[in-house]
């Protein structure tokens, strides 16, 4: 009974309520306001437009430029032994104590791209390291807009070979091989490179690279590979053809490469610094005498849809390469002052295993010294390795991959190039990497 | 107590890794190609009337994105008006260590769209190039009435933005072309703009004009119809792809196979292009 009262009385007050609103009136609006109204909205409309052909300005200029990079974060275990088993481990730095394993950064770069025009493009990657920044990539780029065949990049960039463009973030192992790393330090060098692919305009699948390039990049102290410190430069080319039968799942890209250039003396010791020939004979050069190094190189990539896909990739070089201990120049791989027969190659097998894995095994061979060899080598540098090199990776997703990798290197022995090398020295090193790509 | 959770917790555990071993749903993604979003999704909905066990999912975004969705590994299927790039093979070739495969799947012609008021009605490739090129600036120098040409066309992205600039501009676009994020936007802008003009799948033109397209000045115009795409006397025409990373196997097999079927490529016409078969 007292719900029903007091609904009653909630209803007449509502009533109540109601009654005081007064009727709605039609306001007359006269056409002039109106057109005021329309007149309002549409400047204001204008204003909008303007600002946003303001703002798709900007954002054009914007959308010019792209960027990208990797971070390699990694856990490295040395399997490294003195022959008597009394050392085990690498030393981080000179005179450090030895390590068996570490955490490291191995790469954290950021690229720029930036495409001010159709056809000419400008590049900058630097590489964060703990203890400095260094400069991998600068370069402008320039495409021919005509044929749609030529581009002609000046700066600095990688080295015209396979095993060099093929970048580190894709590549299925935690190295490039000893045979490039060593010919061929830290992948750039500076210079002007005319590129001419005859596929895009011509549907012919060549690839012809020729670079005028300083040649000593990578050699040196940092501040020496600014400019060219022998003024001479030498001269790279290489040449790819790809070939593809579609219907089998089959593509072979095949060519060659040469590396014509040399190692200038820049400067005599007191007393004079002797050097050594390919046979290891001395000889003793004067400032300006110019030492060999010309390479020519042999490679193939054969891809095959098999079960998902799977690659087997080979690169052949062979030639003379020089160095020197002067500081300007030094190839901490080839630390020595000498002319060399070098030869080396490498075999690669990848499988593509369900969508997300990829198996990798590698074979590679390096011989700095193809003269000698056993017994008659005196120095670990002469040494030939062979190189076993296995590999998982796991996609996580498009962006993060998860790297395992063992190398095994397998030294040429000789009761004299040091204690450690009369028998196989126990080198081996397993790295476990996180990459993130962006 | 804790012991028994832990049991439990085993149990399931075990029961879901089993259970979803043996549920998983073989879901086939197909992306990229705005052009191609129509027929595409038309496909699907056909094929997955008549096999209720696949699940087929199409998205578009334009051909770049497909393709790099395809690379990426996130599409099993990557539409593209436009046939693959040589930078976007070698991607592929080294994620997954193919070449790839291609399929052309469908034909379509670029249609060019004017306003109905327009009293421009046929163009040769040369001047619809110079036109988006921003050569050809005022509909009088193409022998239309004084006024500006208004642009629209494609985002990068695009496919048809590529195979257009690529076939017909041969340079780059004029700065004036207005972007717009799919075909169906440049069709409602050009049906609005009585001095637009905006290029696409010959499907979508509807509310708009063809403009009949002549290979040169000596040459006949043609209007992108089914016969001139066919023979090939209508100048702007190309084929449509699907990319897969390797041959194809299961689901994406069957959906593919049944695509090419005379079956699947019978829902071609309807949907307003050709087929290849």
């Amino acid at each position: 009974m007292k719900k029903i009262v007091l609904a009653v009385l909630l209803l007449g007050a509502f009533a109540a309520k109601a009654q005081e609103v007064k009727n709605d009136t039609i306001k007359t609006v006269s056409i002039d306001s109106l057109k005021q109204i329309v007149d309002e909205h549409s400047m204001k409309f204008s204003g909008l437009d303007e600002r946003l052909s303001t703002s798709d300005a900007i954002l054009d200029k914007l959308s010019k430029i792209k960027i990208s990079g990797y971070i390699q974060a990694q856990y490295e275990m040395y399997d490294n032994w003195s022959a008597d088993g009394s050392q085990h481990g690498v030393a981080p730095s000179s005179g450090a104590p030895l390590s068996t394993n570490t955490f490291y950064i191995r790469r954290a770069r950021v690229k720029f791209t930036y495409e001010a025009l159709d056809g000419v493009k400008f590049v900058l990657q630097p590489n964060f390291e703990v203890h400095q920044v260094t400069l991998k990539d600068a370069y402008v780029q320039l495409n021919d807009r005509w044929l749609k065949t030529f581009s002609l990049w000046v700066g600095q960039f990688n080295r015209p070979t396979y095993e060099i463009e093929y970048s580190s973030s894709s590549r299925e192992f935690a190295e490039r091989t000893l045979m490039t790393r060593t010919i061929y330090p830290t992948e750039r060098d500076q210079g002007a490179k005319l590129e001419a692919d005859f596929s895009t305009n011509f549907n012919f699948p060549l690839k012809v690279q020729v670079a005028v390039l300083n040649g000593n990049f990578g050699e040196g102290a940092l501040a020496n590979q600014a400019k060219d410190v022998d003024n001479g430069k030498d001269l790279m080319a290489r040449a790819v053809y790809s070939f593809k039968l579609p219907s089998k799942g089959l593509g072979i890209d095949f060519g060659g490469h040469t590396y014509l250039g040399n190692t200038t003396v820049i400067a005599q010791t007191n007393p004079v610094t002797v050097f050594k020939d390919v046979n290891n004979n001395s000889f003793t050069p004067i400032v300006g005498d110019k030492m060999k190094k010309e390479l020519f190189g042999a490679e193939m990539q054969v891809y095959y849809d098999f079960l998902g896909g799977m690659s087997l990739k080979g690169e052949y070089i062979r030639g003379t390469y020089s160095g020197t201990t002067n500081t300007a120049q030094v190839n901490s791989l080839f630390n020595a002052n000498k002319v060399r027969n070098v030869e080396g190659y490498y075999l690669s097998l990848v499988k593509n295993v369900g969508k997300s894995n990829v198996a990798s095994l590698r074979y590679d061979v390096f011989d700095p010294n193809t003269k000698l060899s056993g017994d008659a080598v005196k120095t670990k540098d002469d040494l030939k390795y062979n190189n076993w090199t296995f590999a998982w990776q796991y996609f996580f997703d498009e962006n993060i991959k998860i790297m395992a990798c063992y190398v095994m290197p397998i030294n040429e022995t000789s009761l004299n190039a040091g204690v450690d090398y009369k028998q196989d020295k126990r080198d081996n090193i397993f790295t476990l990497r996180l990459q993130a790509k962006f | 107590m804790k012991t028994t959770n832990f049991k439990i917790a085993l149990i399931l555990l075990v029961v879901m890794t089993i259970g979803f071993s043996f549920t998983a749903i073989e879901k086939v993604t197909v992306k990229g190609s705005d052009t191609m979003v129509i027929l595409s999704q038309k496909w699907a909905e056909v094929y997955m009337k008549k096999h209720p066990e696949a699940t087929i999912q199409v998205t578009g975004g334009g051909s770049g994105v497909g393709l790099a969705a395809l690379i990426n590994g996130s599409t099993d299927i990557a539409n593209s008006s436009r046939p693959i790039k040589p930078t976007e093979l070698e991607k592929l070739k080294a994620r997954y260590n193919t070449l790839g495969v291609e399929i052309p799947c469908a034909k379509d012609g670029i249609s060019i769209y004017i306003n109905k008021t327009n009293g421009v009605s046929e163009l040769t490739v040369k001047q619809i190039g110079q036109i988006f090129a921003g050569q050809i600036t005022n509909w009088k120098q193409v022998g239309g009435v004084d006024a500006g040409i208004k642009l629209y066309g494609r985002e990068s992205s695009s496919g048809t933005f590529v195979y257009f600039k690529d076939n017909v501009v041969k340079t780059d676009y004029s700065p004036s072309c207005q972007t717009l994020p799919g075909t169906a936007a440049i069709v409602n802008a050009v049906k609005k703009d009585k001095f637009g003009i905006g290029y696409g799948g010959a499907a979508y033109a509807e509310g708009v004009k063809d403009c009949k397209v002549k290979k040169d000045d000596k040459s006949p115009a043609y209007a992108p119809t089914a016969e001139t795409i066919k023979n090939k006397t209508y100048p702007i025409s190309r084929y449509l792809y699907m990319y897969l990373k390797s041959k194809p196997t299961g689901q994406t097999k069957a959906f593919i196979d049944w695509i090419l079927s005379p079956e699947g490529q019978s829902i071609i016409a309807g949907v307003g292009y050709f087929p290849v078969k």
